[in-house]
């Protein structure tokens, strides 16, 4: 073996160490997360209130699971709409000055500090009520994931053929069936994997929702002009509390929002994958 | 009156000219060739007559092009129903991949709502696909998805497609440039027994498929159109020099 063939081994070796070394965190969460926290989970556990920090039953996370699915669902709704809308402008006007700009603002949007949308959120939806409230929670998140959906719709857009596109225009098909029916069954795999991205990312996000939603413990809906609870928040504020029972409540609250998170993932892989035969 | 009537047809991508003041008419019923090299403009000039061309933001047409007396640029025209007047048919086979072979011939006119029911759209869809050639190969098929098709297959599920639309007439952009020659002369045969009942222009940048297919033939050069005949008459006495030198093969 030649020097340079040498070089190359090493470096091949050391890429690939570095490699393994950066996957190593992801594993060792899950590991962590599910070695601490499953033994918690239970049926129960997904629908009970927190118990009481001292004494008591086990108590599970039943508001903030609720709360989680709700504002998950609202945003997608919301988020989903807009930021879809707002993609495929980005694919078929990207030659003009204001796609351009949009562009550019969801990529710095993307890189936003959320606590800071959840700021924007508390002083124009929960200020003015005088209230936390589901909506400004599910509007802050919404706000969180429309420029992740945006793009990834525009991808999803871009990605289809020209010649498709003048093939479907070609029937004389108007604007609206072009893009929403025969392109869109197209595109629908990326289209769908950018709204689990966006699901995914309003399904674990913290920051935006400490100055919107509150938390509430023992109510599991009440409207969403009302205080809810979230996993992730739940999470925060048991993990800070100085109660034994309630670090277990975080811990098992935390292997149920992982195993949401994976599961969101899991789908979008396989979503992606069918794309490819 | 001709079918298609073009009239000092111009035509800019940004601020390149590539249609000059094109002139030309197009009888009925027969099979139309416009050959030129590659470049020439010849596909520009088809999605003109369609208006196709404007879904490209760069692309700028003025002139006029009439189909049975309708001018397609006037202001209170429906695109929609322009495009509908144009079936087309593209250089790669373009079939929806991800749609069946019935839904890729139906979906055009059951989208534009141009049948009643379930039983006319069948109807319709198995008579497309015959008169297409192909539905002696597909009609055990239907429902599996067009991209199992071999290339010529799918150039005839598109030639169907437009079928489907009862267009006035066909536009064929260089149809078998991707096709091996036995597909490519099967599609041949194909727009030879189509102009019974239609009109066909096809954009071919090979002077020999013009020949082999064509009754009259228009040649393109450089955005502009240099001589338009019959094609018997423009392959045998050429009118101008560079026609001549086109159809030797010496261009292009
Ligand atoms: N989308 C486009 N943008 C800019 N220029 C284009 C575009 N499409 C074609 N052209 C140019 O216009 C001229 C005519 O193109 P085209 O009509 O495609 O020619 P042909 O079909 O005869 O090969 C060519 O010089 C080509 O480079
Ligand atoms: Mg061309």
């Amino acid at each position: 073996m030649n020097r340079r063939r040498l070089e190359e081994k090493i470096m091949l070796g050391v890429i690939s160490l570095l490699a393994i070394i950066s996957a190593i965190p992801i594993f060792a969460i899950i590991i962590n997360i599910y070695s601490e926290g499953l033994k918690y989970v239970s049926l129960s556990f997904l629908i009970d209130f927190p118990p009481p920090p001292i004494s008591g039953g086990a108590g599970g996370i039943g508001p903030a699971l609720v709360g989680s699915l709700i504002l998950i669902g609202l945003a997608t709704v919301i988020g989903g709409a807009i930021g879809f809308f707002t993609g495929l402008y980005l694919s078929e006007y990207s030659h003009t000055k204001l796609a351009q700009y949009t562009q550019m603002f969801l990529q710095i949007m993307v890189e936003f500090p959320t606590i800071i949308i959840g700021l924007f959120a508390y002083s124009v939806l929960v200020a003015p009520l005088k209230r936390f409230n589901a909506f400004a929670g599910a509007f802050a998140l919404s706000i969180v994931i429309i420029p992740y959906i945006a793009l990834n719709v525009r991808e999803a857009y871009k990605s289809i053929p020209y010649t498709l596109k003048e093939a479907a225009f070609s029937l004389g098909l108007s604007y609206p069936k072009v893009y929403l029916r025969v392109l869109l069954s197209t595109a629908k795999r990326g289209v769908l994997t950018a709204l689990l991205i966006g699901m995914a990312k309003a399904g674990g996000e913290t920051a935006p929702l400490l100055l919107t939603i509150l938390g509430t413990t023992f109510t599991y809906f009440e409207g969403l002009d009302q205080p809810i609870n979230a996993i992730p928040l739940l999470i925060y504020n048991f993990a800070l509390s100085p109660y034994e029972r309630w670090h277990q409540v975080a811990w098992g609250a935390s292997a149920v929002l992982l195993t949401i998170i994976l599961t969101i993932f899991i789908i979008s892989r396989l979503v992606v994958k069918e794309v490819k035969i | 009156m001709s079918l298609v009537e073009i009239s000092n047809l111009n035509a800019w991508y940004g601020d390149k000219h590539v249609l000059k003041n094109i002139n030309l008419e197009i009888p009925r019923n027969i099979i139309f060739a416009i050959m030129g090299p590659s470049g020439c403009g010849k596909s520009t000039l088809l999605r003109a007559m369609n208006r196709l061309l404007e879904l490209n933001p760069n692309a700028k047409v003025s002139g006029q092009v009439k189909i049975d007396g309708i001018d397609v640029y006037s202001d209170k025209i429906d695109i929609t129903w322009v495009r509908r007047q144009f079936g087309m048919v593209f250089q790669i086979p373009n079939p929806f991949p991800h749609l069946s072979i019935y839904d890729n011939v139906a979906i055009g006119p059951r989208m534009n709502g141009l049948v009643k029911n379930k039983s006319e759209l069948d109807q319709l869809v198995k008579w497309a696909l015959e008169k297409a050639y192909l539905w002696d190969e597909v009609k055990n098929d239907l429902k599996k998805p067009a991209s199992m098709l071999s290339g010529g297959q799918q150039q005839r599920l598109c030639i169907a497609r437009a079928l489907a639309l009862k267009p006035k007439i066909i536009l064929m952009d260089e149809p078998t440039a991707n096709l091996d020659p036995v597909a490519a002369s099967k599609i041949e045969e194909l727009m030879l027994e189509l102009k019974e009942d239609y009109t066909i222009v096809i954009v071919t940048h090979n002077p020999q498929q013009a020949a082999r297919v064509s009754d009259y033939v228009a040649f393109l050069y450089m955005g502009e159109l240099i001589e338009v005949g019959e094609t018997s008459q423009v392959f045998t006495r050429p009118v101008h020099k560079l026609t001549e030198r086109y159809v030797v093969g010496k261009i292009g």
